[in-house]
């Protein structure tokens, strides 16, 4: 029973944990190399992709989306989607995928001649299910090795352990007070129960031991 | 159009079943406190009527707050995101 309760409880958490890594925004240091459009077909990974452009029609299945290619400080190459989020999930309110889209491609570089960008963005590269973080603003910065304080992440993790401290230790308190009592009583109603049932039981046997000797 | 109009009427039932909650969960420890103040101070009958009088001030106040925390708050907090995430 306690490694079920622990499966569960570990389970319920990575998913919580993982859920914020995909949704809260991150920031990487890299060049863009390129911009493009590319017409995408959203299937099974269609939960990793956003909606339509706002005000656009949302119903027809395929697209096209634009793309941002970088190569990040370390060398390693990423490639972003640029979408807008809308009105839906996550809650960025990006509205303004062109623009940036139109930013990205000023500031493209050569390694030759770098230039430097951080780039906020929210979710995952994943190359076996074809996913690839949203891109949510570029800004110029003069080398690759400027520091970012997350500080939007900080608040909004703070914010969420404290809401779910307020209501644990209410839900606690609540329980102690309310519930186990009524589990305990219901606990000793079952006990007796169990009694009533060994007392007949045993009743039954003498009776047969009873019935055996004669 | 259809778009906003789904977000804010999502938005406004989760909001108000987070008013309710508040609501009610403000108001009984409110009260519980009142009424703990309140123990073997007064008669019975004058403290009901103590207890009504302190809930309808406090019930007044709450209101305003929950009103400018609940719904005001978070639709500034989305103006202000949409304001920076599209300049």
């Amino acid at each position: 029973m306690r490694y079920v309760k622990w499966t569960i409880l570990v389970t319920f958490w990575i998913l919580v944990a993982a859920f914020l890594h995909y949704t809260l925004p991150q920031h990487d240091i890299a060049r863009i190399t390129d911009t493009e459009v590319r017409r995408v077909d959203p299937g099974g990974n269609s939960w990793f992709w956003a909606s339509a452009d706002a005000g656009s029609d949302g119903t027809v299945s395929n697209r096209d989306v634009f793309f941002i290619s970088v190569v990040r400080d370390g060398g390693s190459v990423m490639v972003y989607r640029n979408e807008d989020t809308g009105w839906g999930w996550p809650p960025y309110f990006k509205f303004d995928t062109s623009n940036l889209q139109a930013e990205a491609a000023d500031l493209r570089s050569t390694a030759a001649n770098p230039q430097w960008v951080v780039i906020k963005h929210y979710g995952w590269r994943n190359e076996f299910f074809t996913i690839f973080p949203n891109a949510l603003s570029v800004r110029a910065v003069d080398g690759p090795d400027v520091r970012i304080f997350p500080w939007v992440n900080i608040v909004l993790l703070t914010l969420f352990a404290g809401a779910f401290w307020a209501i644990y230790i209410r839900w606690r308190r609540f329980r102690i007070a309310r519930i186990d009592p009524v589990l305990e009583n219901m606990g000793d109603g079952l006990d007796s129960v169990g009694d009533h049932f060994t007392r007949c039981r045993n009743r039954l046997r003498t009776w047969l031991r009873g019935w055996r000797q004669k | 159009m259809f778009a906003i109009a789904r977000a804010l009427a999502i938005g406004f039932l989760a909001l108000s079943v987070v008013y309710i909650c508040l609501w009610q969960y403000f108001r009984a420890g409110k009260r519980e406190r009142l009424e703990h103040e309140l123990d073997g101070q007064a008669s019975k009958g004058e403290r009901t009527q103590v207890i009504e009088a302190k809930m309808r001030d406090y019930t007044h106040l709450l209101k305003r707050r929950l009103i400018l925390g609940v719904y005001i708050l978070p639709l500034t907090l989305i103006s202000v995101v949409i304001g920076l995430t599209n300049t």
